[in-house]
């Protein structure tokens, strides 16, 4: 072996050596950026934990201003122990409340002038309504009522015949439900494409959404069952 | 042999040359702005999460104060509604007898050319398993430690559910309900069932009977945004 053959050995690693970087190079810089849809997720989750942190904040200035209170006096205590009570109560649907939001009306198909292709037998189920409940509170519906049952954290929607059971108490169709909330947010979940309005009306139910300006739903009016739950005992 | 050794030497030089390079390559993606862009957010929510707890245990602790301060006969009426309310609107952390409810995706090996999407578990299970444990009375209900309120959504986001607006929860989704441990259980195992019909799919569900189990507070805050108490 004489002096040339390493120079060729060596001209041929620094090319095989550099080709190689490049393609590395190349390579790597495809697979790595992070999917704008997980930017979006995380900026999201910002956004709701930021409303969180001040919630509570708000939460925990009141809660404050009421120890105070209640550290005065007698009355003041029981005034106090009365606001946090309203307060709670207002959370948990045991006040009426008012504000914008809509109102979606389900029915069942009349069997009279019913079109070619048109189902005539589509009872609306219990699955249906739950859907639509679902999407309410996805779209941030803060209260929602069902022909008049408040929706609570606790509350039922079985089918029992042609009829739909909310709060052990019977409802029959049409079926109005009134949810609080931005108004144009809760129709839109409904009503995009795809969406549950459109498959309720392709299975032959009437489905309509109406935005209000201001509407009202009513207070769970049944007693509360608490037999079994309790508050910790710390 | 004096050749050899500068040719090693050359090979080496551009070898360190080329790593250098690469290196450097390498840290200018990771500082792409995208991915900036994400570890910035992460760690900012990771800062909100610590933050959020912190003001959740205030707020926690003032209740209780709340409670501790105040006593006497003419308070007892308020406060027994007070806590009872507080169950309802889901702020405090609950125990009793109940079930837990474990669900968790088919384990059906699929045959070519099925559709894997009716083996997994949607939101409509859950929703359905959790609508029969309130009917049955379940007076308290969390899944994987999320208290679930009069306004939780389920909501599926590919393989993953998200609920409470931004809590995303992972299978197997363990809810947890207190109520009448026997009647809670067979509204779910009863004939026809949502057991039933789940297990077709290769949908494992399992119920578990216990004398105690624990529903936590609701973590965040609560505040109405559009509704407002009738005046």
């Amino acid at each position: 072996m004489n002096k040339s053959t390493y120079l060729y050995i060596t001209i041929f690693a620094v090319v095989v050596g550099s080709m190689l970087a490049m393609q590395f190079r190349t390579a790597s810089s495809d697979d790595l950026p992070v999917p704008f849809d997980r930017l979006q997720e995380l900026t999201i989750e910002k956004k709701q934990l930021e409303k969180d942190v001040n919630q509570l904040q708000e939460e925990a200035s009141d809660l404050e201003a009421k120890l105070e209170e209640a550290m005065i006096s007698h009355a003041g205590a029981a005034g106090a122990l009365e606001s946090e009570l309203y307060k709670i109560k207002l959370y948990a649907g045991l006040l009426p409340v008012v504000g914008p939001g809509v109102e979606v009306t389900l029915d069942n198909p009349s069997g009279a002038g019913l079109r070619y292709g048109e189902n005539a037998g589509y009872i609306i189920k219990d699955e249906d309504l739950l859907r639509v409940l679902n999407d309410l509170r996805g779209a941030g519906a803060e209260a929602i009522a069902v022909n008049g049952q408040r929706i609570l954290a606790t509350s039922e929607v079985r089918l029992a015949g042609n009829h739909i059971n909310v709060n052990l108490t019977r409802l029959s169709p049409p079926y109005k439900i009134i949810a609080i909330g931005n108004p144009g947010t809760l129709k839109s979940s409904l009503e995009l494409k795809g969406g549950l309005a459109e498959y309720l009306s392709e299975q032959g139910a009437l489905v309509n959404v109406e935005t209000k300006e201001q509407i009202r739903v009513p207070a769970y009016d049944g007693s509360l069952r608490l037999e079994y739950a309790g508050p910790t005992q710390k | 042999m004096r050749s050899y050794k500068w040719a090693i030497i050359l090979v080496g030089l551009v070898l360190g040359i080329m790593l250098a390079a690469q290196y450097r390559v390498t840290r200018e993606i990771q500082a792409n702005e995208v991915v900036q862009r994400a570890q910035e957010l992460s760690t900012q929510i990771e800062k909100l999460k610590i933050d959020r707890d912190s003001f959740q245990k205030q707020v926690d602790e003032l209740r209780s104060q709340l409670d501790e301060v105040t006593a006497g006969p003419q308070v007892s009426e308020i406060k027994e509604a007070l806590e009872h309310a507080r169950i309802e609107a889901g702020v405090s952390e609950v125990s009793g007898p109940g079930v837990e409810v474990t669900l968790n995706d088919s384990s059906v090996a699929l045959k070519p050319g099925q559709n894997p999407n009716l083996y997994v578990l949607h939101d409509e299970d859950i929703l359905r398993v959790l609508n029969e444990l309130r009917a049955a009375g379940a007076e308290a209900l969390s899944i994987n430690g999320q208290r679930l309120l009069a306004t939780t959504e389920v909501r599926c986001t590919g393989p993953t559910i998200l609920l409470n607006k931004n809590k995303r929860l992972a299978p197997p989704y363990v809810i947890t309900a207190i109520g009448n441990p026997d009647i809670l259980e067979s509204s779910l195992k009863m004939k026809g069932g949502v057991a039933e019909t789940l297990q077709f799919w290769g949908i494992q569900v399992a119920v578990k009977k216990l004398p105690e189990v624990i529903v936590p507070a609701y973590s965040g805050g609560i505040r109405f945004e559009y509704a407002e108490a009738e005046s």
